[in-house]
């Protein structure tokens, strides 16, 4: 008995001993997880596969994606905000993390997470929504649409992914830049907006560009401007908002990678610098090219000065939405 | 025609292929695994195998997680057949009558039945999905928001038709269903109901652990209340099989639960959830003897099984057709699809000619494999009702806990799922049906959203579900069906149900 108890004593004096060397361990040591928190087969769940991917090639490290969903993502970046600064969880963000605290300001609740908790690490990519309406609408030109909606203001409708979602708030962001009022009809979630535009239910829908192409090609949809800096590859010939004389109306569909707060800075220098070696393997390129999507990269000061110009934009957005009232 | 049967051959000659064969086989496993765990239904199973479709090729990926879906809605009536836990949502009302069927014995003419049922509601949905898909998913994009909602409606009437005996009792189980439902974020305006402060709820109450709770758990710890435990089931080989007259009772609820499958099931949303209820309560309605329904039905489990088997066939019609993600599922399955560098849209069909006529010929492929593998498995699954209660009733406790958490990775939906459990116990032991509830769940957030939005669309006026054809015309049918109920009010005559309400008074006084 006596024995064993001695036993134990210089097994927890052992650990005790060996705990600090350990953590002194050279970073990452033990397997990275990313958390997406949109379900599988979502913008942000395809976009951590390949960065997982292309960093466990870089470290030589275990790097999982775990799927943590729930409330459009706020259960997900909660989870994240709240575990260890010690760079083994990591979040995969959307645009959506700057609206959320947001929204939860708007209505007088509690935040599930506010963005400070997060350290930005890098920005993956930048997509632009793009303007697209049924190809039996007259609209043949963003000028036509704009004018239109000037005289029938609140008789053009149009789908969203959900309210204060990223579709959403690209719509606003250009009603209140071109001075139009349009009807707002939500959907649950990008592939449901998509179908109601298909049907005819709506005039008009603001949606990443990859998903409409196909439709666009196939003269079910017309394309009349971009919300991005510049026009999308695919549709040179599709204006941005910002050459017709809308500079405010821009808006990126993103994907970044965050740290929780606190995160020591050798450990974010070390992702930041994984990172970009990561985006410029092979796979990742073929992986992203397939779901054309552009690989914008961007990193320390550079993220942290467009995700603070996006975050104020949004945060711009949601308080003009303001509150909505039931009707 | 002929151009049809040439592209068949063609899909033959790709899902024959040995490599399409095996991710054709593993698919239909995995989904049938995954329709037997309690809780995780096609959708869990699909995102969570999706990650390892990655390193495939779009034709292999696709055949793979289509089977997983298909897979799942026969595996699902196992469970809910032998222990009254609905594997998966589309399998609630086959736990009513089939777990009846079980208890008197008849496990394994059920599981048969149901099984034969998926097949040809598999197959002949396949046929319906390769000759009409085109036209089919222009009509199916019709629907929006004013015609979800009178199809909803619809829907909310054959609840009237679900339960036996009292129909105050069933009304009231339906409107606690509904109210469940309306907790979460509001899909309008953002705000929070009901979710004091607990971020999970925000996504509402799942139908998953409600279901599980309130069929597999009361059914446990009723069992466990019991003075004298039931007697352990032995059936015996001979009785495995249904007899004639079962196949005969079942030959048309499968006929028109196929029918009625594919249609609600090629209309964008989640709505082939419905499509079971729905077959059950038009299976009643047509039949002879209502009152059986309840009791053990054979109908009651060939209409709903054979039902949510074909609307998965239906789901994909507008997902290949014109490239519209119709609902979670198929969203899944173009993401997948997008993975490999395919853009799923109207012009699919005709660039991809080899992905889609493969994928329709593993269909009827798939659909074999299952019925092979399902009807021996028959006889292995009814064995485990041989095994002791104190034995089996704890594992299906964990089984339950685990499905339901592995859905979401939530420990609320645990809880979820154990609440309603003591909740169904009550509700059981004070004499209500709780199948009303789960439809209550899963309708009222659809009927709410297609409600607001259709007005949102009108900016307000009602007269958009009269001037739109097809919402009124589904607005019309529900009308005379309610009409048709009043009638014995009218003519004081007693329908099956007062009857049976007259008759359960007797045993209650006796």
């Amino acid at each position: 008995m006596n024995r064993s108890r001695a036993f134990w004593l210089v097994v927890i004096a052992g650990l005790a001993a060996v705990a600090p060397v350990l953590a002194q361990e050279p970073y990452p040591s033990r397997p990275i997880t990313i958390v997406a928190p949109f379900p599988p087969g979502g913008v942000a769940d395809l976009t951590a596969r390949p960065v997982a991917a292309a960093m466990e090639k870089v470290l030589k490290n275990p790097v999982g994606v775990v799927n943590k969903t729930g409330a459009a993502g706020a259960v997900g970046m909660q989870f994240v905000a709240t575990s260890k600064p010690d760079g083994y969880t990591l979040l995969l963000a959307l645009s959506s993390i700057s609206i959320i605290p947001e929204a939860d300001k708007l209505f007088g609740r509690p935040p599930a997470f506010t963005v400070d908790q997060f350290a930005p690490i890098a920005l993956i990519s930048a997509d632009p929504t793009i303007l697209v309406v049924p190809a039996n609408k007259p609209w043949k030109t963003a000028a036509d649409f704009i004018e239109d909606a000037k005289n029938r203001p609140g008789q053009i409708s149009y789908s969203s992914s959900g309210v204060y979602g990223t579709l959403h708030m690209a719509m606003e962001l250009l009603s209140h830049a071109a001075s139009i009022k349009l009807r707002h009809v939500p959907y649950a979630g990008a592939g449901p907006a998509l179908t109601a535009i298909l049907g005819g239910h709506v005039d008009a829908l603001a949606s990443g560009p990859a998903v409409v192409l196909p439709h666009i090609k196939a003269g079910k949809l017309r394309a009349l401007a971009g919300w991005g800096d510049k026009r999308v590859a695919a549709l040179p010939d599709v204006p941005t908002f910002k050459e017709l004389g809308y500079p405010d109306a821009e808006f990126y569909i993103w994907a970044g990678v965050f740290a929780p707060r606190g995160t020591p800075e050798p450990v974010l220098a070390k992702l930041r610098e994984t990172l970009r070696v990561a985006v410029g393997e092979g796979d990742f390129k073929g992986a992203m090219d397939k779901l054309e999507t552009p690989i914008v990269f961007k990193q320390g000061a550079e993220f942290a000065a467009f995700f603070e110009a996006d975050a104020r934009r949004l945060a711009e957005g949601v308080r003009k939405v303001g509150r909505i009232e039931s009707k | 025609m002929a151009e049809t049967l040439h592209n068949l051959v063609l899909g033959f000659s790709i899902a024959l292929s040995p490599p399409i064969l095996l991710y054709a086989f593993v698919g239909c496993v995995v989904g049938t695994l995954v329709g037997v765990l309690p809780g995780v239904g096609p959708l869990a199973g699909i995102s969570l195998l999706l990650p390892a479709t990655f390193g495939l090729d779009a034709t292999r990926a696709i055949v793979m997680l289509a089977g997983i879906y298909y897979g799942a809605m026969y595996g699902g009536s196992t469970t809910s057949i032998l222990m009254r836990i609905p594997g998966e949502a589309a399998s609630v009302m086959t736990c009513i009558d089939g777990y009846a069927m079980a208890r008197k014995g008849r496990a394994g003419a059920a599981l048969a039945i149901a099984a034969v049922g998926s097949y040809v509601a598999g197959t002949a949905s396949v046929v319906g999905l390769m000759l009409l898909a085109p036209p089919l998913a222009l009509f199916a994009l019709r629907f929006g928001p004013p015609e979800y909602f009178a199809l909803l409606v619809l829907g909310l009437l054959v609840l009237a038709y679900m339960s036996s005996g009292s129909m105050l009792r069933a009304l009231a189980m339906a409107t606690l269903g509904l109210l469940l439902g309306m907790i979460g974020i509001d899909q309008m305006t953002g705000y929070f109901r009901y979710s004091y402060g607990v971020v999970e709820l925000g996504d509402g109450i799942g139908v998953v652990p409600v279901a599980v709770g309130l069929f597999g758990l009361a059914e446990i710890l009723a069992t466990a209340g019991l003075p004298t435990p039931p007697q352990v089931l032995r059936p015996a080989l001979r009785e495995l099989l249904p007899t004639r007259q079962e196949w005969r009772d079942s030959a048309w609820p499968i006929a028109r639960g196929t029918v009625l499958g594919f249609l609600i099931g090629i209309v964008p949303g989640s709505a082939h959830i419905i499509s079971s209820f729905v077959s059950y309560g038009v299976e009643r309605r047509l039949s002879k003897r209502p009152e059986e329904f309840g009791q053990g039905a054979v109908a009651g489990v060939a209409g709903p099984e054979s039902a949510n088997n074909s609307a998965t066939s239906g789901a994909f019609v507008p997902m290949l057709a014109l490239g519209v993600p119709s609902g979670p599922i198929p969203a899944v399955m173009l993401a997948a699809m997008m993975v490999h560098g395919v853009s799923p849209g109207p012009l699919l069909i005709r660039e991809q000619p080899g992905l889609f006529w493969g994928f329709i010929a593993s269909m009827y492929v798939g659909n074999l494999v299952l019925l092979i593998l399902n009807l021996p498995l028959v006889g292995v699954f009814v064995n485990i009702l041989r095994v002791p209660y104190p034995i089996l009733y704890p594992s299906i406790l964990a089984f339950c806990i685990l499905g339901v958490y592995a859905v979401n990775g939530s420990v609320v939906d645990v809880w979820i799922m154990l609440l309603m459990g003591a909740l169904g116990y009550l509700l059981r032991k004070l004499g209500f049906e709780t199948a009303p509830i789960v439809l209550g769940v899963v309708l009222a957030p659809m009927i709410e959203m297609a409600l607001r939005q259709s007005l949102a669309m009108s900016d307000g006026q009602y007269a958009i579900f009269l001037t739109r054809p097809i919402s009124a015309t589904l607005l019309g049918v529900g009308l005379v069906l309610i009409t048709l109920g009043l009638k014995p009010l009218v003519t004081r005559s007693l329908d099956w149900r007062a009857r049976l309400a007259l008759a359960e008074k007797g045993d209650e006084q006796r």
